[in-house]
C-alpha cells in the first residue's frame, strides 16, 4: 500500500498548479466571470499542456494517460476553480467517444479533440424532465433516406457555449436512445447561456436539424445509454477530483482568513465556533479527497468500482457545497464580495451538486451496485 | 509490503515521437518496458526485494515507479502470506471452544476471561501478543505487516489482540518506550509484553474528565516512595487489572499542566479498593468503548518512587504519547464497522408492510449512508496506517478518525431506529434481532461519544494540529 502520487503525477500536480497560478489567478477568474465567462483562449492555454488529449491514446496522438493522471490534473483545475470545457470535452466527450465510436469516427474525432482546438464536444443530456435516468430522455431522432432530423431542446449542458460539437442523446425509432454527433454550426441548432448563480450552463435547441446517419455514434448502434453509463463510470470521479482540489482551496483560504482577521482584539480562530467550520471543512474535504482517489485506483486497476464511484459522487458533490457554506459562516461579508473570490466556489459547488446526478441519486445507485456486487 | 516505491529505468529506450509535454519540454523518448521485463520485475517486487533508485531521466514516461498508481491495497509477500498460514494454523489448534464474543460480552465469565489471559500468555511465547516491541523486552520483534496479519486472523474469531484488553500494553508500553529509564523498561515492559501483567489507565476524576489537566488525586514525595490520594472513575474492567498506571498531582500548588506526574501503579497495594458503576450499557472487558466501569479509590497508597516515569511534574507531556494513542492513530478498523453485515441480513430476511425492508426505498437510502460511514471509517484508518508507517508527519488525522467513529455510531444508532422501529430496542430472546446485537448498538452507539475524550475534545485538537487561531500547528504525540 503506498497513497502518495507517483513521481509522474507529482511533476503533473506541479505544472497544473503553476498553470492554475499563472493564468487562472483569482484576480483573473473574477474578471473573466465578469466579462463573458470563459473564453476559447483560455481553452488553448490548457489544450496546448497537452491536457485535451491526456486521455486518449498514443494512436490517436493523445498521451495514453491513466484516469488517475487525468484526476491529479482536475484536482488542480478545481482548485481555480478554472471554468471551461475541460471535463466535459476532454473527459466525458473524449470517454465517450472511445467507448462507442466506429474506428473511423476515432478516426476522424480523436485526433482533433487531443489537440483541443479544433474539437470541443459538449455531451447535452437532460431535458426539461430534469435528471440522470434514461427514461427522461424524450427528444426524437426521426430516420429518413440516410439521415435522422433532430428537433427539442436540451437543457443545463456543460460548456456548450465554445462547443464546436454536441454529443446528443435522442431516442431513436426503436425507442432506444442513440447518441450524436452533432457539429455546432449545423442549420437548426442554436446555443444560449443560463444566466443565474450557475457556471457554464447552456440551452442547446434543435429545430428541425438534419444531419447523415454517419454522425450516429457507433453507427447504428442503439446502445447509446449503456456506452454512456459506462463511460460515466470512468468520467464521474475525475469530476470528483474538480470538486476535491475546490473543497481544497476553500478550506485553505477559509484557515487563513481565521488566523489574520482579527475581532474582539484577536484572531476570530481562536473561536472555538470559528474552529467549528473550519473543521467541518477539514472532514468533508479528507472524506471526498480518499473516497475519490480509491475509486480511481480501482477503476485504473481493472476492479469493480461502480459502488466506490457512486460513493465519490455522493460525498465529492456534498462536500465542495458544504465546505463553500462553513467558508461563507468564516468570511461572513468579505465572502460575498465579488473580489475575493470566493463566490466563485461556491457557484461552481452549486452547479456541480446535481451534475452527473446528485447525492440522492448517488446514494440509491450505491445501494443498488452493493445489491449487484453481493455485499447486500 | 516491501518498498515498492523504486524507481527503475527501463534497461531500453530509444527515440519514439511521442511529444512529452511535460514542462512545456518536448522529448523524443520511448520507454520499452518489455513483457519478459515486467514481469521479472513484478515477480521481484512480490518477494520482496528492494530496489533502490536507479537514475532517472527527465522524462517521466521512461521511468516504471511502482506499478504506475497510487496503491491502496494491504499487499502481502509469499513469505508473509506464509506467515499467515502459520498463524491461522496455530489459532485453529489453540483458540478454545466458545471463545466467540456473545453481542452483550458483559456475559464475559471469569472463566471465559481467563482462557483469554492464557492464550495470551501462550501467544506472548511466539512473539505474537505484543509483536512489533523489542524482543528483548518480550515483544516478538516482528513488522507492522506481521502485526496486522495477526490481527485479521484473530478477529476471524471475534478476538482482539491481545486477546483481553490491556491498556498496558496497547498505550502505556508505548509510552514506557518513550519516556521511561533502561531499568524502567526492563521492570515493567516484560510482565505487560509476556501477558504476565494486565494494566488499566487510572485517569478521569468526578472533577477531571474532558479537562483531564485538572486531576485532584495527589501523590506527595515521602522518602522512597509517593503518598497517593484520591478517587478516579470509569475505570474499565469486570475482572480486575494486576496494575494500573496513572496520573496524579505531585505538586498542589504549582502551574497548571507543570503540576502532574506519570506512576505505575500495582493494584494490590494497601488502600486500593473498587466499587462497580451502573451504566447503561454494561460492556465488557474489550477496551475504551466498554462500559463496564469502575470506581477506584486510593487511599494513603504508598507507591516506590521508582515507579515515576517521565520525571517529577512531568507528567502532562508523558500523558500526551498515549491520548494521541487513544485518539485514533492506532485505534479503530481496517474493516469498517461490522454491524453492517448483520444490518444487511436483517433488511434481507424481516418484513414491513408484507414488502422485505430492502425492498422499500427509504431504507435502501439510510443503507446507502451507514455503508458510507463505515467505509469512511476505512479509508480514514487506512489513511492513517500508511502515513504512521510512511513515516509521514502527522498532525490532525488521528483526532479526525476518532471524531469520525463517534459521529458515525449515533448516526448509525439513529438508521437503525428508522429502518427497524422497536425491532432495535429489544434484547428479548425470541423477538430482538441478530442475538442482540442491533439493541446493544442503540446503547453503544451513545456510549462511544465521551471516551478519550469528547466530540467537543477532538475538535479542540484538531483545530490545534491544523493551527487555527495558532501561530504553530501543533504535532501529533511522540510515538515509537
Amino acid at each position: 500500500m503506498d497513497l502518495s502520487l507517483t513521481e509522474s503525477q507529482e511533476m503533473l500536480k506541479a505544472s497544473a498548479r503553476e498553470l492554475v497560478e499563472r493564468e487562472f489567478s483569482k484576480d483573473n477568474l473574477v474578471k473573466k466571470d465578469t466579462n463573458g465567462g470563459f473564453q476559447p483562449s483560455d481553452w488553448k492555454k490548457i489544450a496546448d499542456l497537452g491536457w485535451a488529449g491526456l486521455l486518449i491514446p498514443d494512436e490517436f496522438g493523445g498521451e495514453g494517460g491513466s484516469l488517475t493522471d487525468a484526476a491529479v490534473i482536475f484536482h488542480e483545475l478545481g482548485r481555480g476553480p478554472v471554468p471551461g470545457p475541460h471535463f466535459s470535452s476532454a473527459v466525458l466527450g473524449t470517454l465517450t467517444v472511445l467507448e462507442g465510436a466506429t474506428p473511423e469516427q476515432k478516426m476522424s474525432l480523436l485526433p482533433r479533440l487531443a489537440v483541443g482546438a479544433t474539437v470541443v464536444l459538449a455531451p447535452a443530456i437532460t431535458e426539461s424532465d430534469y435528471g440522470w435516468s434514461a427514461s427522461q430522455i424524450q427528444m426524437k431522432a426521426a430516420k429518413r433516406n440516410g439521415s435522422y432530423t433532430l428537433n427539442g431542446a436540451k437543457l443545463f449542458v456543460q460548456d456548450a457555449i465554445g462547443a464546436t460539437h454536441i454529443l446528443c442523446a435522442a431516442r431513436l425509432g426503436s425507442g432506444k436512445i442513440g447518441l450524436f454527433i452533432v457539429d455546432a454550426k449545423t442549420p437548426g441548432v442554436s446555443l444560449r447561456p443560463l444566466p443565474g448563480f450557475t457556471t457554464g450552463v447552456g440551452e442547446v435547441r434543435f429545430d428541425r436539424v438534419i444531419i447523415h446517419e454517419s454522425n450516429l455514434l457507433g453507427e447504428g448502434r442503439e446502445d447509446g445509454w449503456t456506452i454512456l453509463e459506462r463511460t460515466l463510470q470512468k468520467a464521474i470521479p475525475i469530476l470528483c477530483a474538480y470538486q476535491v482540489g475546490g473543497s481544497e482551496k476553500v478550506f485553505e483560504m477559509s484557515l487563513e482568513y481565521a488566523n489574520t482577521r482579527v475581532q474582539f482584539g484577536m484572531v476570530i480562530g481562536r473561536f472555538q465556533r470559528v474552529q467549528d467550520h473550519v473543521i467541518e471543512q477539514v472532514n468533508q474535504l479528507d472524506a471526498a479527497r480518499w473516497a475519490t482517489y480509491e475509486a480511481l485506483w480501482k477503476l485504473d486497476t481493472g476492479q469493480p468500482a461502480a459502488a466506490s464511484v457512486h460513493m465519490a459522487k455522493a460525498l465529492a458533490s456534498e462536500a465542495y457545497y458544504q465546505v463553500c457554506n462553513a467558508a461563507h459562516e468564516v468570511h461572513a461579508g468579505l465572502g460575498i464580495m465579488r473580489e475575493y473570490g470566493l463566490y466563485l466556489h461556491t457557484k461552481m459547488s452549486r452547479t456541480l451538486y446535481h451534475y452527473l446526478g446528485d447525492p440522492k441519486f448517488h446514494k440509491r445507485r450505491l445501494t443498488n451496485a452493493l445489491e449487484a456486487q453481493g455485499v447486500i | 509490503m516491501s518498498k515498492v516505491g523504486c524507481r527503475l529505468t527501463c534497461p531500453s529506450f530509444s527515440p519514439c515521437g511521442r511529444r512529452c509535454r511535460m514542462r512545456g519540454e518536448t522529448l523524443w523518448i520511448r520507454c520499452f518496458i518489455n513483457a519478459a521485463y515486467r514481469a521479472a520485475l513484478i515477480l521481484s517486487l512480490l518477494s520482496g526485494a528492494r530496489i533502490e533508485d536507479g537514475p532517472s531521466l527527465s522524462c517521466p514516461f521512461t521511468t516504471l515507479e511502482r506499478l504506475l498508481f497510487m496503491d491502496f491495497e494491504l499487499k502481502f509477500t509469499p513469505e508473509l502470506e506464509g506467515f499467515r498460514k502459520k498463524v491461522q494454523d496455530w489459532l485453529k489448534a489453540n483458540i478454545p471452544d466458545g471463545m466467540e464474543n456473545p453481542a452483550d460480552p458483559v456475559d464475559l465469565t471469569l472463566e471465559g476471561y481467563n482462557k483469554q489471559r492464557a492464550l495470551g500468555r501462550k501467544m506472548a511465547e511466539l512473539g505474537w501478543l505484543y509483536p512489533t516491541y523489542p524482543k528483548e523486552y518480550g515483544g516478538g520483534g516482528l513488522s507492522d505487516d506481521e502485526a496486522i496479519i495477526i490481527e485479521t486472523e484473530l478477529d476471524r474469531y471475534d478476538q482482539l489482540l491481545p486477546p483481553y484488553y490491556d491498556s498496558g500494553g496497547k498505550l502505556a508500553a508505548a509510552t514506557i518506550m518513550v519516556w521511561g529509564t533502561d531499568e524502567q523498561k526492563r521492570a515493567f515492559l516484560p510482565p505487560i509484553l509476556t501477558g504476565k501483567v494486565r494494566s488499566w489507565q487510572l485517569l478521569t476524576e468526578p472533577d477531571a474528565g474532558s479537562d483531564l489537566a485538572n486531576v485532584k488525586t495527589t501523590a506527595i514525595r515521602d522518602g522512597d516512595h509517593y503518598v497517593v490520594n484520591g478517587q478516579k472513575i470509569f475505570v474499565g474492567s469486570a475482572h480486575g487489572a494486576e496494575w494500573s498506571w496513572m496520573i496524579a498531582n505531585t505538586s498542589p500548588n504549582g502551574k497548571r499542566h507543570e503540576n502532574l506526574s506519570w506512576f505505575v501503579l500495582p493494584m494490590d497495594l494497601p488502600g486500593v479498593t473498587w466499587t462497580h458503576m451502573d451504566l447503561i450499557f454494561a460492556g465488557n472487558e474489550s477496551g475504551a468503548l466498554s462500559g463496564y466501569k469502575n470506581t477506584v479509590y486510593l487511599e494513603n497508597v504508598r507507591i516506590p518512587a521508582f515507579n515515576l516515569v517521565g520525571g517529577e511534574n512531568n507528567g502532562w507531556k508523558v500523558a500526551g504519547t498515549h491520548l494521541e494513542l487513544e485518539h485514533g492513530l492506532m485505534q479503530g478498523s481496517l474493516n469498517g464497522d461490522r454491524t453492517l453485515q448483520k444490518v444487511f441480513k436483517v433488511c434481507r430476511d424481516l418484513k414491513r408492510e408484507g414488502r422485505h425492508l430492502l425492498e422499500h426505498d427509504d431504507v435502501r437510502e439510510e443503507l446507502a449512508d451507514l455503508y458510507i460511514d463505515s467505509e469512511l471509517t476505512r479509508l480514514l484508518h487506512l489513511r492513517n496506517y500508511w502515513m504512521r508507517s510512511a513515516k509521514k508527519p502527522m498532525t490532525y488525522e488521528g483526532p479526525q478518525a476518532y471524531l469520525h467513529m463517534k459521529r458515525a455510531a449515533l448516526r448509525t444508532s439513529k438508521s437503525l431506529h428508522k429502518i427497524l422501529g422497536p425491532y432495535a430496542l429489544t434484547l428479548d430472546k425470541e423477538r430482538g434481532l441478530e442475538d442482540g446485537h442491533i439493541e446493544v448498538q442503540q446503547r453503544g452507539g451513545i456510549v462511544a461519544q465521551h471516551p478519550g475524550g469528547t466530540v467537543e475534545i477532538q475538535k479542540v485538537i484538531i483545530a490545534r494540529r491544523l493551527g487555527i487561531g495558532r501561530a504553530v500547528k501543533e504535532q501529533a504525540g511522540v510515538l515509537r
